[in-house]
């Protein structure tokens, strides 16, 4: 299997291209275009009651894809994630990976990826009801929105809940006030996690909710008026 | 006329160098900076040619109403860019149509022809716009996309997922389809309906889709309040 990591930091998208036989999992919706001797099958990821707890409070589907060269010759497939930002490569030898909700992009054959519980508290941080755990051999690839940036942790350090994308298995994360009441609620942080443990921990730059916050107070909020509806048709969009 | 970028993929902007008579259309809104003695006229329809219902026909395929045309007079600069992030192309034609999904187009100069077709209704079900451009004749072409262009030289079969298409040669056709062998496990896999080109020809994709980007940032958004 060949891989090419591709389009920069800001809008990385991998071109993996399979020999004959060869396979690979992603999340669902990842591909963006493939040879159409590659085939496709959906498995559930996880048992019934997490399935049935997914459908109601998860934010990942409950399925995973796996893309498999039926055909004789070597067949592309390109694999991005909804939001701009870097996709990283990540080297397990045996080794337990775990992933924030929506991070993960694709995973070669003898990685494993299992849904796991992550608490009440986690769903409170908007953190998701669920984490992904990865473990097995081989490749996992996991993406951002904005860049990537890693740090090494012993003890504990402080995550701004959105910000978070993967950790190792010796670390756990408890959900906080980022200070006090007051600096809570009016210094913009709110919830934030508090990570423990050893290990590697990376982040996103970015976060969905914080462009969110950034742009509502910029909307019109009246609809605008009849005039300003005629200019936004006729102007560019 | 000649097109020289920058900052691909994310923050693409384009610099297009004038020489004396020549012309560049641009769609209305994407000029960013230009030499002060670039002529600007502003029209609904490509230069000597009239078309208020060609431009009527060029917004339902998510264009502008308004093209802009830039002549120069001695050799002059003019920037053009996008209004989100993403990436920019230069397809030169020779004659063969380029279909375009809407709001790809970004400029082309005075031997282009800009026309709106349509691709059938399957472009309803594809998550594509209903309308598409076709572009036409012997010159230079601009899009834009969201996500970076990768080029496809497609010949026999090639799979697509709904959303990432930018651009196609006229010699080929797409028809909507399931990806992989099961329509079930195409839509429990999250895929449901993909585009499949059949033909020989290029083929422009964008590497992000839009649409996706916009469904994930839609819950944190407040209602519109009525008023």
């Amino acid at each position: 299997m060949k891989v090419e990591k591709l389009g920069g930091k800001a809008f990385s998208y991998i071109e993996f291209t399979l020999d004959p036989g060869q396979g690979v999992r992603t999340e669902p919706g990842a591909m963006a275009s493939m040879d159409a001797g590659i085939d496709v099958m959906a498995n559930m990821n996880g048992g019934f009651f997490t399935a049935i707890l997914m459908f109601f409070f998860g934010k990942e589907s409950f399925f995973i894809n796996t893309f498999k060269n039926l055909s004789q010759n070597p067949q592309k497939l390109v694999v991005s994630k909804c939001s701009p930002g870097e996709i990283v490569e990540h080297k397990l030898e045996g080794e337990t990976l775990f992933l924030q909700p929506g991070a993960f992009v694709a995973g070669s054959a003898g990685v494993k990826y299992k849904l796991s519980w992550a608490g009440i508290s986690s769903w409170l941080a908007r953190e998701g009801l669920f984490r992904i755990r990865c473990y097995g051999t081989g490749t996992v690839w996991y993406g951002a929105y904005g860049a990537v940036v890693e740090r090494e942790i012993d003890g504990e350090y402080i995550v701004d809940s959105g910000h978070l994308l993967s950790y190792g298995e010796e670390m756990s994360y408890t959900i906080k006030m980022s200070g006090g009441i007051f600096s809570s609620i009016f210094g913009g942080e709110g919830l934030v996690l508090k990570m423990q443990g050893k290990g590697t921990i990376r982040l996103q730059t970015r976060s969905v909710g914080g462009l969110a916050g950034w742009l509502n107070p910029r909307f019109t909020r009246s609809g605008g008026g009849k005039l300003s509806n005629l200019l936004d048709l006729f102007g560019s969009r | 006329m000649q097109f020289d970028f920058i900052h691909k993929p994310c923050n693409t902007a384009v610099k297009i160098t004038l020489q004396a008579g020549e012309t560049c259309t641009t769609e209305a809104g994407s000029m960013i900076a230009m030499d002060s003695h670039l002529n600007v006229d502003t029209s609904t329809h490509k230069r000597g040619k009239r078309g208020i219902l060609k431009s009527l026909k060029r917004m339902f395929a998510g264009e502008s109403f308004f093209l802009n045309h830039y002549t120069a007079n001695t050799e002059s600069e003019l920037w053009v860019s996008n209004p989100h992030p993403g990436d920019m192309i230069k397809v030169d034609l020779l004659g063969e149509k380029l279909i375009v999904q809407a709001g790809s187009f970004v400029a082309c100069d005075e031997n282009i022809d800009i026309n709106t077709g349509w691709q059938g209704f399957k472009s309803l079900l594809s998550g594509e716009s209903f309308f598409w451009l076709s572009l036409s004749g012997q010159g230079q072409v601009v899009l834009n996309s969201f996500g970076a262009i990768y080029e496809i030289d497609v010949d026999g079969e090639y799979i697509v997922d709904t959303g990432h298409i930018v651009a196609f040669e006229e010699s080929l056709s797409f028809s909507l389809s399931k990806a992989g062998s099961s329509w079930i496990q195409s839509w429990l896999g999250g895929e449901g309906i993909i585009c499949k080109i059949k033909g020989k020809g290029k083929l422009y994709c964008q590497s992000h889709n839009l649409m996706e980007f916009g469904k994930s940032l839609t819950p944190h958004l407040l209602p519109k309040v009525r008023g």
